[in-house]
């Protein structure tokens, strides 16, 4: 007996073990590597500010929110490409394709920064304010939390740093009541996503067959409404028909692929044949499914979310609702190298070039047209004589004029 | 209304295959008396190595593949509770941190953090005489591993409970010391259910890399493997049980599904969390109405020790 609880002993000691060392490979590898590599190679210019960034349990890769933030910080501030867990210099070229197209014009335009990425990814909601501190910890000069997720992990860390700066994606930093306050040393980067749904949920009411679209939530949460509500709105504006019917249908995760795939295959079961999704890595799920539907001859689109998703599924991706999670940490950073970086609540819409739509590569009948009718929306929500609505109580009382 | 419960059954029989190949990967382990909490990380193995191997071969020889994947973390496993009689919560807890942490650093210094490329999909079956009958129609389009699912459980079921093979199974699970007066080997039968078990998981994972989607995602299997073992509880560690159970549980969230997108009025009443969280609580209502007469094996999570009484 004695001999079991031994080795269980040292079962269980090698297991803590374990634990720990599982646990800094992600923050280390990418936040040693520039360092050593930084080091011998510029003797004479400034130190590069560091960044760091904790990003939520969707982590690294979800072709969507996640991977605008570390576009944003990595790609175009640092200037940096992220490969088999370490940084390479990204080429010009790079950089460029990484750019989309409503920013291509963008003034004054993305350059590199002297800064240099510290990403942690988070791997359980536990672990956000504990990396959020070693961050600090580690000397960064500005720490970024991405995702609304993130919230009270930022507002925590901040009331016990009053020192560091932080920047707070998604969300506003809220009280016990929910009700919205702000810290001496947080900025705050809030999107109108619901703007950016419309555009595309005007489209997808243009481009139906069937007159029955479709919408995947992840979580159901009040951004993630404000999503649906938009695209709602855009569909009762380019088509009353399919309006009254539109689904909209959450899976209750951001992680869960397989829930995604089957949530889409049973709205397309029932006929819909546009689906626009918001729901972080469920989201490729959905893609998934809508791609096998194409290829068993279905006539049938998905629209993607966050960041451009087209390379995901380039033959069913009809566009992406694009949200700039990407430029707002650029700019975060650019400030802080010029010395401007101020705390406040930011909210970036359509006029802002905070979220958009990315390029529609796909043909479909009255293709010109569709974009024209689109467009041209989008001059009325810039011009402020259209207001998007921004919650489900608001769509109710929304009067669509087209 | 035909229509609607033909896509109901469809998505089921869709999502079930890997939850019922893992619950039965558990129910067999542990009704050799040996705990296996590792069933989420031989599946994410599973998935992983299924997906790669894909890449570079015929997708079914990378299920296999993947089996084996699911086997070999059981391997360790059976090692360390069998061979070393630590404890086998700790172990299988250790497994499914390694295989979490394992598959990012390898999918990610391998691939990129997205996931592995695409593979080529195993095929759906297209069943000639059903295909297109309201209703029925459900049953045909699904992969290979649908209709393997569907039989599997029962075949497990006769061994169990008809064989000599079963009879030793169930007792060195119940009573390892009446098993070794036999002259039995009792190590030998639970390494044997280990790596079958472990075998079963890594195949649950494999369909999820290889029939639900078409490569290892980052977060594969995303809690699956514990909704597995809540379906072995919720029947009893019996594979008619586990296999009852773990359809239960798919049908359940299909329905979940198909009510949001059908009958969407309906989710006011009743929030997508309860649903969510159904499962869950069915397997703990069980357990609290079975109280003391427990239908877990009697030696279950014992380690064998000759000298013992």
């Amino acid at each position: 007996m004695t001999r079991t609880l031994r080795l269980s002993t040292v079962a269980l000691v090698a297991l803590l073990g374990a634990c720990k060392k599982e646990e800094p490979p992600t923050p280390t590898a990418p936040a040693q590597q520039p360092q050593a590599e930084a080091k011998p190679a510029e003797p004479p210019a400034p130190k590069a500010l560091k960044i760091g960034l904790v990003i939520d349990v969707g982590g690294r890769g979800d072709h969507s929110f996640n991977d605008a933030a570390l576009r944003g910080l990595e790609t175009w501030a640092a200037g940096k490409r992220y490969e088999g867990g370490k940084y390479a210099p990204a080429s010009a070229e790079e950089v460029k394709q990484s750019i989309t197209q409503d920013l291509a014009n963008l003034q004054p335009p993305i350059t590199a920064l002297n800064v240099e990425p510290l990403v942690i990814q988070s791997k359980s909601p536990e672990d956000y304010e504990p990396n959020l501190d070693l961050l600090v910890e580690q000397g960064s000069d500005l720490t970024i939390g991405n995702g609304f997720l993130l919230e009270s992990a930022v507002e925590a860390t901040a009331k016990k740093q009053p020192k560091a700066k932080f920047l707070l994606v998604d969300s506003l930093i809220l009280d016990a009541e929910n009700k919205p306050y702000s810290l001496p040393n947080v900025r705050t980067v809030t999107f109108k996503e619901n703007e950016g749904s419309f555009l595309v949920g005007a489209l997808a009411g243009l481009v139906s067959k069937t007159g029955k679209v479709g919408f995947v939530g992840g979580m159901e949460v009040p951004i993630i409404k404000r999503f649906e509500a938009g695209y709602r709105a855009g569909v009762k504006t380019t088509n009353a028909k399919a309006a009254p019917g539109l689904v909209a249908v959450y899976t209750g995760s951001f992680d869960n692929v397989a829930a995604g795939k089957q949530v889409a295959q049973d709205l397309l079961k029932k006929g819909v044949d546009v689906i626009f999704q918001a729901a972080g890595a469920d989201g490729l799920g959905v893609i998934q499914a809508v791609k096998e539907a194409r290829a068993a001859g279905k006539q049938v689109w998905v629209i993607g979310v966050d960041s451009d998703q087209s390379h995901v599924a380039p033959e069913v991706v009809l566009t992406s609702m694009l949200k700039h999670v990407d430029l707002a940490i650029y700019h975060a950073c650019r400030d802080l190298t010029e010395g401007k970086f101020a705390a406040g609540d930011v909210v970036l819409g359509l006029k802002e070039g905070g979220v958009g739509y990315a390029e529609v590569r796909l043909d479909f009948p009255g293709k010109a047209e569709a974009l024209q009718k689109v467009e041209a929306l989008r001059q009325r929500i810039n011009s402020g004589e259209l207001k998007v609505p921004g919650t489900m109580d608001e769509f109710a009382a929304f009067q669509a004029t087209p | 209304m035909l229509e609607l419960l033909e896509a109901l059954l469809f998505s089921t029989l869709d999502a079930a295959p890997a939850l019922i190949f893992a619950a039965l990967g558990g129910v067999l382990s542990e009704r050799a008396g040996v705990v296996n909490v590792g069933v989420e990380g031989q599946m994410r193995a599973g998935a992983f190595c299924a997906a790669v191997a894909a890449l570079f071969m015929p997708t079914p020889l990378g299920v296999v593949l993947g089996m084996l994947a699911g086997a070999g973390l059981a391997a360790i496993h059976g090692y360390l509770s069998i061979r070393w009689r630590s404890d086998q919560v700790v172990s299988g807890m250790a497994i499914n941190l390694v295989a979490l942490a394992g598959g990012t650093f390898l999918l990610e210094s391998l691939y990129s953090p997205n996931g592995t490329p695409a593979i080529e999909q195993l095929p759906r079956w297209t069943l000639p005489l059903i295909h297109g009958v309201p209703l029925l129609g459900a049953l045909s389009e699904h992969s290979g591993m649908t209709y393997l699912a569907l039989v599997l459980p029962f075949v497990f079921h006769a061994v169990l409970t008809h064989t000599p093979i079963g009879l030793r199974l169930r007792a060195v699970g119940e009573k390892p010391h009446a098993v070794a007066t036999l002259g039995l080997s009792v190590q030998g039968l639970r390494w044997g259910a280990v790596l079958g078990g472990g075998l079963l998981a890594g195949l649950g994972g494999a369909v999820l890399s290889t029939a639900v989607l078409d490569r290892f995602e980052q977060h594969t299997p995303a809690g699956l493997g514990f909704m597995a073992l809540a379906a072995m509880v919720f029947g009893r560690w019996t594979p008619l049980g586990a296999f009852g159970a773990a359809s239960f549980f798919a049908f359940g969230n299909a329905l979940r599904i198909g009510l949001a997108s059908s009958a969407p009025g309906i989710l006011e009443f009743i929030p997508q969390g309860f649903l969510l969280a159904l499962p869950y609580l069915l397997t703990l209502i069980l357990l609290a109405v079975q109280g003391q007469r427990s239908s877990a094996p009697a030696a279950l999570g014992t380690p064998y020790e000759q000298e013992s009484r």
